[in-house]
């Protein structure tokens, strides 16, 4: 009997092929899009791709933190800014928050991803008072308002709430079915933007961390408010999050994190822009400025694909973006690019981290990157404390930072020097 | 025994001064009626909580509470109980030693958990030793019924949340190996 099953279980680590080649060979033709019956089992979504150099590697995704951070234990001391610019706790008691989403009447609506709760933060001048607006969600990381409606999408489900901000219980208004979105669960803890075409943007990521992805997901799409018209904006993305518009030209940016296991040098993390609708950005077949992937090979793989704009870093995870349209920056930071990355996991030693600065031109020509916001990682032994992971721009100028790890939001904001 | 029993007596002494709240203690005494004075669980279908990482505990007591994870039993159980408490009780037991009386082993099921936990790369995130770190559970020294139950539900019905990871590790895996690898793993130090 046992020796049937070691048998059996030597014939399934062949069949099932040990290391990345041998899986990326056999995706193409396991991937229908339908739901996958039994078969030999894979490797975690997180694994795939990791080859036998890496096959001991003890690199795992960092724990998050479900528990609540009092601001007495959080070093905001330890963020760095340039001169004239201050960074000090704007809210805390919101654990896993991650893209928030200002409504009408200038409630905060914070999305979250294990925990399972969306957040209503309210500013009540001297201090935040936080509430949760909805649990036991499956990863509800994603929020946006339009039109007194605050919109809720997580792995399963789209909700919508009519004129939350003065009914505080409104029922949700169900719309999963008019989206229509996959319901697979990796990469799919999307962010989701309303852009100025009043449409709702939603990235769906490819379903691991290197295949060959469905017919229907590695894209971002748009569909209209209540869920119909659905559009391909852009394919052959891995998983992007973080979007915006520009100030200027009106076209969409939006940053792509690279895949995993592929060494600590990258590939590296791409900002990208649309200039035309249904690019194809290069997933999984060519990656940052036309790295060809190691182990998903195609001839001439990088041929037709939109390079991006600039690289931002090895396994950073670019999450939030945001061009700069206040007032109270300097004049420098006047339609520049803000992003946040919430740093490295897949890398021996620890990058991103921090809020970086991206100069540009419309074109996407002449992007420089610059840290702006940064403290949240030791370089020295190699440890972290928060991970930022969106950013939103206050009415008076002033920029917000989702801190997941320890559930707090940051306000940073410029004074030129002078002492409040 | 006698020194077992002090030991689980210092520890609750120790926990009772560190804890603030009154309840606390009360709490620690809730969780040790069912998981074992010491955190040792002595009862099939319970697990032991002593030695697991803090920041395991601490994340999984707050989606039980949040009525996201665990049994109707525990969802009851963590009903009310703040952050900082449980903070507290996952800093208690983390710091108790795990004292695994998991009966008699079978070589045949030994062999064959380790080459099923080599192949599903089970250390990566729960370390060499099987002890755990962060996020992931200590699974060394659990009680065998409990691991694979878990696994097979994580298998078969996975639970919502980021531990998505612990789903896409169990896809496919066959009973037998399930069964193996709970052994070798409740027969771990």
């Amino acid at each position: 009997m046992h020796t049937h099953a070691r048998k059996v279980l030597t014939a399934a680590l062949f069949a099932a092929g040990f290391c990345a080649p041998a899986l990326a060979q056999q995706t193409p033709a396991a991937a229908p899009a339908a739901a996958p019956a039994a078969k030999p089992a894979a490797p975690p979504a997180w694994q795939q791709g990791r080859g036998a150099a890496m096959a001991d590697s003890k690199l795992a995704p960092h724990a998050g933190k479900n528990t609540e951070t009092p601001a007495s234990e959080i070093p905001i001391d330890k963020l760095k800014l340039p001169k004239g610019f201050k960074a000090e706790i704007w809210a805390t008691g919101i654990p896993g928050g991650r893209e928030m989403a200002r409504g009408a009447k200038g409630k905060i609506y914070v999305g979250t991803r294990g925990i399972g709760r969306v957040y209503e933060v309210t500013d009540q001048g001297d201090k935040r008072a936080s509430r949760i607006v909805v649990d036991k969600l499956n990863q509800p990381a994603g929020v946006a308002f339009q039109d007194n409606s605050l919109y809720v999408m997580s792995i399963d489900k789209v909700l919508r709430y009519d004129g939350i901000e003065d009914k505080p219980d409104v029922p949700a208004v169900d719309m999963t079915a008019a989206f229509n979105i996959p319901l697979t669960t990796h990469h799919n803890w999307k962010y989701i933007s309303f852009g100025p075409d009043k449409k709702l943007y939603v990235p769906i990521g490819a379903p691991c961390n290197l295949c060959e992805p469905p017919e229907h997901a590695a894209q971002i799409r748009r569909y209209n408010a209540d869920g119909s018209g659905m559009e391909v904006i852009a394919r052959g993305t891995r998983n992007s999050l973080g979007m915006d518009w520009h100030p200027k030209t009106g076209e969409l940016w939006f940053v792509d994190q690279g895949r995993d296991w592929a060494g600590d040098a990258g590939p590296e993390e791409e900002l990208n822009r649309v200039t035309k609708m249904g690019q194809f950005y290069g997933y999984p077949y060519c990656h940052a400025m036309g790295i060809p992937d190691p182990d998903i090979k195609k001839d001439k793989p990088c041929e037709g694909v939109v390079k991006p704009v600039t690289t931002l870093g090895p396994h950073a995870s670019v999450l939030g973006t945001k061009f700069y349209t206040g007032n109270m920056f300097p004049a420098e930071y006047k339609d520049t690019l803000f992003i946040a990355r919430k740093g490295s996991w897949n890398r021996t030693k620890k990058f991103g981290y921090d809020v970086v600065n991206v100069k540009l031109s419309p074109d996407g020509k002449k992007a420089k990157v610059k840290p702006f916001l940064t403290g949240f990682m030791n370089a020295k032994d190699d440890s972290f404390w928060g991970r930022p992971a969106y950013l939103l721009l206050m009415p008076d100028g002033a920029m917000l930072v989702s801190d997941e790890q320890l559930g707090a939001i940051y306000r940073i904001s410029y004074s030129g020097g002078k002492k409040k | 025994m006698l020194s077992r029993l002090i030991e689980g007596r210092r520890a609750w002494l120790l926990a009772a001064l560190l804890f603030s709240a009154p309840a606390a203690a009360q709490l620690t005494e809730r969780c040790a009626s069912c998981h074992g004075p010491d955190g040792t669980s002595i009862t099939p279908g319970i697990p032991s909580i002593a030695g697991q990482p803090k920041v395991y505990v601490e994340n999984l007591l707050i989606l039980v509470r949040e009525g996201v994870r665990g049994s109707a039993a525990m969802q009851q159980q963590m009903k009310g109980v703040s952050d900082r408490e449980i903070i507290a009780l996952a800093a208690h037991f983390a710091k108790l030693p795990l004292r695994p009386t998991p009966g008699a082993s079978n070589a045949a099921l030994i062999k064959q958990g380790r080459l099923a936990t080599a192949r599903y790369r089970c250390g990566i995130c729960h370390l060499h030793d099987y002890r755990g770190r962060e996020g992931s559970p200590r699974i060394a020294g659990q009680r065998e019924e409990y691991l694979s139950d878990v696994m097979r539900a994580f298998r078969d019905a996975p639970p919502p949340g980021s531990e998505a990871n612990m789903s896409a590790a169990m896809y496919g895996v066959s009973d037998a190996d399930i069964r193996a690898m709970a052994h070798l793993l409740a027969h771990s130090p």
